[in-house]
């Protein structure tokens, strides 16, 4: 379980990036996070394992406060893995192998559990064979990963990714958010944060919206995306196909207020309006 | 085609050759080189290195050229230099341009350097050339080389890629906007890609501090040792 309460952060005198953010994440949820570019959600991300330390406010992670001293840091971002937007930004190492080796390593586990657990997290994502290449003759989908298996080497309880899916082709997008609904279903809390709302519904059973340092909505995704308010102040739009359904309504065909948000809720609503009629 | 040593290194017949034998080889021959100074020797080593490179290796020989052209470009234009400014000694040719003579020192001078860096450059691009950078480095971890070095190799050689791509993208973006079309906004162009990418690498640093700290990054990096296979 994680809980940030009431963050404040600024990177300067004038520029607030966190004005006050609370929200909850109880353990094994899978939840996405809205909000425009510049909303402060990577600033967000980076608090929630000691990165960053917050002006005001608190990170609590399993119901244990963060601290900010070496050990206790070491314990949160064993529990709280990060994987960032650009997998360029995080994987450093020569070969594939020895960057997902970095974290356990660093944790002070011995050879023999790391070997394992490097093989055990590139066989997750699909990246086994690829031990030796160097990261840099990857692609994109390949890199992201690596970086995913990084994370995963050092079990975490709570997954973090910043907008994972940018950058990558459709194949790799599936693909990727295949792996994430496995990762939860395994038991891992995964927070994201995306601007492709067509995908959010898919997976996550909750949905926060940031706008400019603050969290202004939460809900499950058919309460934020039925809010046209909240859509318009995070620029963001509802998903394609309930956007097919409202403008279905406006020509006089009854929605009963009930708008599908991922294909198979449309297919569903599509069939009992064809018996219907 | 495209150059690309890292590519090279990692895909060649040699790639999974013991590093011990390929590092002190080249070691070795090149110390060898240097301390016989004698030029049929530097002539036979280049022989010799370019076919272990082209025939053992099984490096593109387009590739090997592109290889030796660069520090080639270099030597030459020492070796002029040497020929014709430095040395003392009996004038053995007058170019009669601001007295500018060739003396039997220089001549000695430029043409030893010039076979003594022909001798040398291709031990040192049997390394380069066949061997991953991580196995170079590996290999001088366990022969106790300050794991400093080791490390700041380490993080360069990560560097330089990401570098060179942003590179690589910026100068296209400056020539897709005609930035490098006359010879003044060529300066300027340039000019302002330094300074960009200056200010880049800043950010990019800072980034890569947040990542190596989100995984409990001691300040030291660890040293993995792969499982032997057993194939």
């Amino acid at each position: 379980m994680l809980e940030v309460r009431n963050i404040k952060y600024s990177y300067n005198v004038d520029y607030q990036a966190l004005k006050g953010v609370s929200l909850k994440v109880e353990k094994g949820e899978m939840v996405a996070l809205l909000g425009k570019n510049g909303a402060g959600k990577s600033t967000l991300f980076l608090h929630l394992n000691g990165i960053y330390e917050p002006d005001e406010g608190q990170v609590f992670i399993d119901g244990e406060e963060l601290k900010y001293d070496k050990k206790s840091l070491l314990k949160f971002r064993q529990k709280v893995g990060i994987v960032f937007q650009n997998p360029d930004d995080q994987i450093f190492a020569p070969t594939v192998e020895e960057d997902v080796a970095f974290g356990p390593l660093n944790l002070g586990l011995s050879m023999e559990e790391v070997q394992d657990r490097v093989e055990e997290a590139l066989e997750r994502v699909g990246m086994k064979g690829f031990e030796k290449k160097a990261p840099h003759h990857l692609s994109g989908g390949q890199k992201k990963r690596v970086a995913i298996a990084g994370i995963l080497a050092m079990k975490p309880e709570i997954m973090v990714l910043d907008e994972p899916t940018a950058g990558l082709d459709p194949q790799g997008v599936t693909n990727l958010t295949k792996l994430l609904k496995e990762l939860n279903n395994e038991g891992i809390t995964i927070i994201i944060s995306t601007h492709e709302v067509d995908l959010v519904p898919n997976y996550a059973k909750r949905v926060f919206v940031l706008v400019d340092g603050l969290l202004i909505a939460e809900g499950t995704p058919k309460e934020i995306f039925s809010q046209p308010e909240i859509l318009e102040k995070a620029n963001l739009k509802v998903p394609i196909v309930t956007e097919l359904f409202q403008k279905l309504e406006s020509e006089g065909i009854d929605m009963d207020n009930d708008y599908p948000l991922t294909i198979d809720e449309a297919k569903d609503k599509f069939c009992e309006l064809l018996n219907k009629n | 085609m495209k150059f690309d040593m890292d590519y090279i290194a990692h895909h060649n017949e040699l790639t999974e050759a013991n590093p011990y034998y390929k590092l002190f080889l080249t070691i070795f021959l090149l110390i060898l080189t240097l301390a016989l100074d004698n030029l049929y020797f530097d002539i036979f080593i280049f022989i010799a290195m370019s076919i272990v490179i082209l025939a053992i290796a099984k490096i593109n020989y387009r590739s090997y050229l592109k290889f030796l052209s660069i520090p080639m470009a270099f030597v030459v234009l020492t070796c002029l230099f040497l020929i014709f400014f430095f040395g003392k000694g009996e004038v053995i040719y007058e170019t009669g341009i601001f007295g500018i003579v060739v003396t039997t020192d220089s001549l000695h001078y430029g043409v030893y350097t010039f076979f003594r860096v022909v001798g040398c450059l291709p031990s040192l691009g049997f390394l380069a050339l066949t061997t991953p950078i991580a196995k170079i480095l590996h290999c001088l971890a366990t022969l106790k080389v300050p794991k400093i070095v080791i490390e700041i190799a380490l993080l360069m050689y990560n560097s330089i890629f990401i570098f060179l791509n942003e590179i690589d993208t910026m100068q296209k973006a400056q020539e897709t906007r005609l930035g490098y079309h006359s010879y003044w906004n060529s300066f300027k162009s340039l000019g302002a890609l330094a300074s960009t990418i200056f200010l880049r690498s800043l950010d990019k640093s800072e980034t890569l501090q947040h990542s190596l700290d989100s995984r409990g990054y001691t300040g030291e990096l660890p040293v993995y040792n792969p499982r032997k296979r057993e194939n």
